[in-house]
């Protein structure tokens, strides 16, 4: 489908792969593990946190294929309209990969970006259901539960943004990331 | 790598489109765990269980290793002995909770004379935090299937709403599409409980308007096709609405979303209608003496003793019936087909 030339191909098809497990693997750990922590204001998002930051990492391409597969499986996993978490984590995929550029330039950018993701991954999440099933939250507790998964993506990023873009360089077998 | 190009360009369009379809087409179809949805849920569900058995002795582990030591070989030696020994009576701790949850559980269903199939909480929620389900590790197999009820020690927890071979998923009260039948405590007073308003809050519609509802009284569930009756819902908190044809008020579910472990699934009804027996029994007004109350507390937590029942009970034995009915709960995959037709 996305006709590049030679071996970049076989890498690209790594980083789907590599990314979709990454993400599947975070959607068992985050209803099985995360969401029975019982932090405090909301909960924390992995999900959203590795999304954000592969976008970041891969560019909006992968960002918005991998979040739409990885939302569709877990619009399969819920009770939900199928396809809801799979168009709000596609457009986050998206949104975030467009500022990929600027995250070398800034530690601030990744941070903010992720915290940003979670925050507007949250809103969706909660609009979307209001809109296509029954409303789940109240405005004010989808907005008080947004700002807390924002905070605590701005905690976690700092530990997993490094290691996702090791991984990355590792993955692509590049010395440093982008080679540009 | 993708930048914003036309390529990515297009596939976003692509996948919005896709999803636009996804979402049109599970929206007329409506949901049901048959089909790919059946497939995921059983397999994530086999994960997540799988998850939750790993990292249970992890996190309990986790505290007991981790403290630095020079003299390494003896130290290593002790240290090793020492978290097994921790891991140990960490795991006694854990046993002796889950028989105190069984008990417990066990306890309620006696008291309404429920079968009821025993099951854990192994994953809360959906990715996105706006599903109020929770999945159990008790499926078709063990007699589980949908609208049956569940519950806690706590009381009402919700229904079944799909279920696959070895898991199910558990709408809780609190969603918003969940409507419960209840009842006022001593009274036969019907109204309807729905959720909506978060986990901690329900909100209770009582048709008679000529009722005055009181903070403080008590719902416990009316029972009808979907659900058995008798079991606790939770406490009036706030008297919302006192005009009008009917009465609405602000109730706190006895159970809390936050801590759901253990569960039981009532696979057979009661042949009769429990009253207010699974209620726990009102601290009784000082004024009032209750003979032989403070004597003989048991142990365990909510046990009706007689003289703290509460008064005008509906049903007559129900000191009685709390410790004396053997054999109701089920510990496994038996007596599904016991009435509960669901």
């Amino acid at each position: 489908m996305w006709d590049i030339a030679g071996s970049a191909d076989t890498l690209r098809a790594r980083t789907f792969v590599a990314a979709i497990a990454l993400l599947s693997v975070a959607l068992v750990v985050q209803v099985s593990i995360v969401a029975r922590l019982g932090l405090p204001g909301g909960r924390l998002d992995l999900v959203l946190v590795l999304l954000a930051a592969i976008s970041l990492i891969e560019g909006p391409l992968v960002g918005a294929v991998s979040g739409f597969v990885v939302g569709v499986l877990a619009d399969l996993a819920s009770s939900h309209v199928l396809g809801q978490s799979a168009l709000v984590m596609c457009l986050i995929g998206y949104a975030v990969g467009l500022v990929m550029d600027a995250a070398e330039r800034s530690v601030a950018v990744p941070l903010g970006a992720t915290a940003g993701a979670c925050v507007a991954g949250t809103l969706g999440y909660a609009a979307t259901t209001s809109i296509f099933g029954e409303a789940a939250l109240t405005g004010g507790e989808a907005v008080i539960r947004a700002l807390a998964a924002g905070v605590y993506a701005v905690l976690l990023t700092p530990f997993l943004f490094p290691l996702l873009a090791a991984g990355s360089r590792r993955l692509s077998g590049r010395p440093r990331r982008g080679g540009r | 790598m993708g930048r914003d190009t036309r390529r990515s360009r297009l596939v976003i369009v692509a996948l919005l489109i896709a999803a636009f379809t996804l979402i049109t087409l599970d929206y007329k179809t409506g949901r049901s765990a048959s089909g790919a949805r059946g497939v995921v849920h059983s397999v994530l569900g086999g994960v997540e269980a799988g998850v939750t058995a790993v990292t249970r002795p992890i996190g309990r582990t986790a505290s007991s290793l981790g403290h630095p030591n020079r003299y390494h070989d003896r130290a290593d030696r002790l240290a090793q002995e020492n978290a097994g020994l921790r891991r140990q009576l960490a795991d006694n701790a854990a046993v002796g909770r889950m028989s105190k949850q069984l008990g417990e559980l066990r306890l309620i269903a006696d008291k309404g004379q429920y079968s009821i199939v025993p099951a854990r909480v192994i994953a809360v929620g959906d990715v996105s935090g706006t599903d109020w389900t929770v999945t159990i590790n008790a499926g078709r197999d063990d007699g589980v299937d949908v609208d049956k009820t569940v519950l806690d020690a706590d009381g009402l927890v919700g229904t079944v709403s799909s279920a696959t071979a070895h898991t199910a998923a558990v709408r809780l009260a609190c969603d918003p599409g969940s409507r419960v039948g209840a009842r006022l405590e001593r009274t036969q007073l019907l109204g309807a409980v729905a959720g909506g308003q978060g986990p901690s809050t329900l909100t209770f519609t009582l048709y008679d308007a000529s009722y005055r509802v009181q903070k403080g009284d008590r719902l416990v569930t009316f029972g009808s096709m979907d659900y058995v009756a008798g079991v606790p819902i939770g406490v009036i908190t706030k008297v919302t609405d006192v005009g009008g044809l009917s009465r609405t008020a602000e109730v706190k579910p006895f159970v809390s979303v936050g801590t759901l472990d253990l569960v039981g699934v009532v696979v057979g009804r009661p042949a009769a209608d429990p009253g207010d027996r699974l209620l726990a029994p009102q601290p009784v007004p000082t004024t009032q003496p209750a003979p032989a109350a403070p004597a003989a507390q048991p142990p365990a937590a909510g046990t009706t003793t007689p003289g703290t029942i509460v008064p005008g009970t509906t049903v007559p034995d129900a000191s009685t019936a709390g410790t004396t009915t053997p054999g109701t709960t089920t510990a496994g995959p038996i007596r599904s087909g016991q009435g509960g037709t669901g």
